[in-house]
């Protein structure tokens, strides 16, 4: 499994390295950190560009490696990376790998398989062409007040997607699940049992009818999730919920829940048009929220 | 099936979503095609309008590539009708085009040169007996070498000592903050402020001499003769960003290491010394020939004299100028000076001055009006479109106002320089802001304040001192 985790300013990035590194953990999953620099004007990017290579030859750091240095120190100090011998990141290399992305390669031998990346650009075009050249399964990011980017980074990112907010590091959280009948829904399922089992964490399982017919449906497959769930061991409450699915998700959620639940299966002009009840419930809530796809 | 469905509908969306400006772009060009032609317009003259609004949407929103503009503006002259093929192909390439291949291509050659090193020792021996005065140093260097350079050339040559000097200064601290702030503002006004300088400091300068010879009957300026007009702005401007820096960024200073720096960089060989030494005789010369020749070789030739004698000479090749040129600037500016031709040639031109003329009819009939309208429209205009394409688009305009008047035009030109607000403005403030030092918000508020001063001091100066020319 490949997870990318994209950062930005140091201030807002440690709870997404924190949640981000535990997801990882828990798939052992093969870790991209990503650190999306701003976007240059066509105007200026030669200009900035040859800036850059000078900043190189002098040895002074490029925008972004010193971000970049910070979250490999966190990593570290938090022991989500283990060195088998010491490294210090005086002594990196740049390797530049395709227009506006470098690999940062620090020498010395990790156990874990992190990849440090430097991009520059529009952070959705940004992170849509890293997963999609690279196969990422999972893209965490920060998540800010932003509803736009919410709505765009669920619309055209090509992996599942975890916007990190309000994520606290000592809070003990649980893990709402909200199960329907889509192909994303089951992703969910999938990811939420294993960071779960990984994280000792409880499982709040949860339906919302909407009198339609295909209400009785649902019960069977929440009860379908809450026997896989017991059998693994995993602490988990089964709940059905009424009315309206958005509002009622948000409310159980509060600010100590990660939601996890799959991706609208709806066609996605009428998504990009219209919205989807995950891109809102990723919009209202005030926690962490993954949307599988 | 239902997948590749979802796929191709996500991937359409995908492009509209970030091409949506050009897409209204094109909506609001058809739009405008159908209606009649407004009374007193001929229709190349309004359609040559319609391709400028056009232009101003595709460069600020940067929906498609620059080339990409450039040639979507030279096609639609000729489709519309604007001006025949071989009148468009005729006015794409001019000494102004041929400056701004020039300047860049010169500027890599001698940032490829590694003189910074040799720059930083030459001020701390002037500058480096206090903090505060090396700093003034930093600006008043950045400033005329930037007069005479260009801005992009001589940022990338400051910044490294910029950054060198506040390398173990803690940003966490209000007063770390303030001193990186301080270095790195310093050397960008300075920069910014000196492009205004001489003819050679900034395309849109080059543009303008060229719009004065066309389109009045004007003594041609040359390239001292800018300088008078330029350079006591430039100095007092100076002295305003000096203060205006002071006041915005307190700081002690206390971690920025003149001495360490200087430290560092003491030892030279000698074989980077002949390089030094070759490369400052080489811009010797072609500052000496733009000031002594510029009437009768132009300044863009000159300018690619320079690229030519460091590549003959062996001290930058072509492949590392062919990669670090900015081909679809020159495009876009080659198509924008064409487009600005073809806006005077139909008369569009005269036909917004005359609008504006009406629209401010009930003003007092006073120049000091329009003239403040023209240098606050170019100066806010090249903050969002960069100077050298306003200039190229606005300046016909500016110099319709007034055809027998220069100060209009060298306003509009100077103006447009003074790229304070916005980090796109000019190459400058974009390798600032790259840094991930200095945020939008930071730039904008002392640069408002530093914008609003400069207009003033160029009214104050045209008024009381051009007139004396």
């Amino acid at each position: 499994m490949n997870i990318l985790i994209a950062i930005g300013g140091r201030k807002y990035s440690k709870p997404t390295l924190d949640l981000g590194m535990k997801v990882s953990n828990s798939f052992e999953a093969s870790t991209t950190i990503a650190y999306v620099g701003k976007k240059i004007s066509q105007f200026s990017e030669k200009d900035v560009s040859i800036v850059h290579q000078n900043l190189d030859e002098r040895q002074l750091y490029r925008p972004g490696v010193r971000t970049l240095e910070w979250a490999y120190n966190f990593l570290k100090s938090k022991e989500y990376i283990q060195e088998e011998k010491v490294t210090t990141f005086n002594d990196y290399l740049l390797i530049d790998e395709e227009q506006s992305r470098m690999r940062v390669l620090l020498k010395g031998k990790h156990s874990n398989k992190i990849n440090l990346i430097l991009r520059t650009g529009e952070i959705i075009e940004q992170l849509r062409s890293e997963v999609q050249d690279n196969d990422h399964d999972i893209t965490i990011i920060g998540g800010g007040n932003n509803k736009g980017m919410h709505h765009d980074l669920v619309q055209f990112i090509d992996s599942s997607v975890l916007v990190v907010k309000n994520y606290s590091v000592k809070k003990q959280y649980k893990i709402l699940l909200p199960v329907n009948n889509s192909k994303g829904s089951n992703k969910a399922i999938a990811i939420a049992e294993q960071f779960a089992k990984a994280n000792k964490l409880a499982v709040e399982i949860v339906t919302v009818l909407e009198n339609k017919s295909s209400d009785d449906k649902l019960k069977k497959i929440l009860e379908r999730t809450e026997e896989k769930f017991s059998n693994a061991g995993i602490k988990n409450t089964a709940t059905v919920l009424e009315g309206n699915v958005v509002k009622k998700i948000v409310e159980n959620a509060g600010d100590d829940s990660i939601i996890m639940l799959g991706v609208s299966p709806k066609n996605p002009i009428m998504k990009y048009f219209f919205g989807s009840k995950p891109i809102s419930i990723a919009a209202e809530c005030n926690c962490p929220v993954l949307v599988a796809k | 099936m239902q997948d590749s469905y979802k796929i191709i509908s996500s991937s359409i969306l995908y492009w509209f979503s970030q091409k949506k400006w050009f897409v209204f772009s094109i909506i609001f060009a058809l739009i405008f095609i159908s209606l009649p032609t407004p009374i007193g317009l001929s229709v190349p003259a309004y359609h040559s309008l319609i391709i400028l609004f056009m232009v101003f949407i595709l460069v600020t929103s940067e929906a498609i590539p620059f080339p990409a503009i450039a040639l979507l503006a030279l096609v639609l002259q000729v489709l519309l009708g604007v001006a025949p093929a071989d009148v468009v192909a005729s006015s794409f390439m001019n000494d102004a085009v041929l400056f701004v291949m020039g300047s860049l291509m010169f500027a890599i050659a001698i940032v490829h040169q590694g003189l910074d090193i040799r720059l930083a020792k030459i001020i701390i021996s002037i500058f480096g007996k206090s903090k505060r005065l090396f700093l003034a140093g930093l600006m008043v260097v950045s400033a005329v070498l930037s007069s005479f350079l260009g801005e992009h050339t001589i940022i990338a040559i400051m910044l490294p000592i910029g950054l060198a000097i506040i390398k173990n200064v803690d940003s966490s601290t209000p007063d770390g903050k303030n001193a990186i702030l301080l270095v790195l503002f310093s050397i960008a006004y300075g920069t910014i402020i000196g492009s205004i300088g001489t003819p050679s400091g900034g395309a849109r300068n080059v543009i303008m001499i060229n719009y004065l010879q066309e389109f009045t009957t004007a003594e041609r300026i040359d390239y001292w003769g800018w300088i008078q007009y330029a350079y006591p702005i430039l100095i007092i401007q100076l002295i305003v960003a000096y203060f205006v820096l002071q006041f915005a960024f307190p700081t002690s200073l206390d971690n920025v290491q003149v001495q360490g720096y200087k430290r560092s960089i003491a030892k030279s060989n000698s074989a980077t010394n002949i390089r030094h030494l070759f490369s400052c005789l080489i811009i010797g010369f072609i500052i000496a020939s733009w000031f002594l020749f510029n009437q009768e070789l132009g300044l863009g030739i000159i300018a690619l004299c320079g690229v030519l004698i460091f590549m003959i000479c062996g001290m930058v090749s072509w492949e590392v100028i062919n990669k670090n040129t900015n081909w679809g600037v020159i495009l876009l500016f080659a198509a924008t000076i064409s487009l600005g031709f073809q806006i005077n040639e139909t008369d569009a031109s005269s036909w917004l001055v005359g609008k504006f003329n009406e629209l401010t009819s009930f003003f007092p009939e006073d120049s000091s009006f329009s003239w403040s309208f023209m240098a606050i429209l170019t100066g806010l205009t090249a903050n969002f479109f960069t100077s050298s394409a306003t200039t190229s688009l606005l300046g016909p305009m500016a110099i319709e106002l007034q055809p027998n008047d220069i100060s209009f035009g060298m306003s509009a030109a100077i103006a447009s320089g003074f790229s304070f607000l916005t980090v796109i403005s000019s190459p400058t403030a974009m390798i600032v802001y790259s840094t991930g030092l200095v945020s939008i918000k930071i730039f904008f508020r002392v640069g408002l304040l530093m914008f609003s001063s400069s207009i003033l001091i160029l009214y104050l100066v045209s008024k009381f001192y051009w007139v004396t020319l």
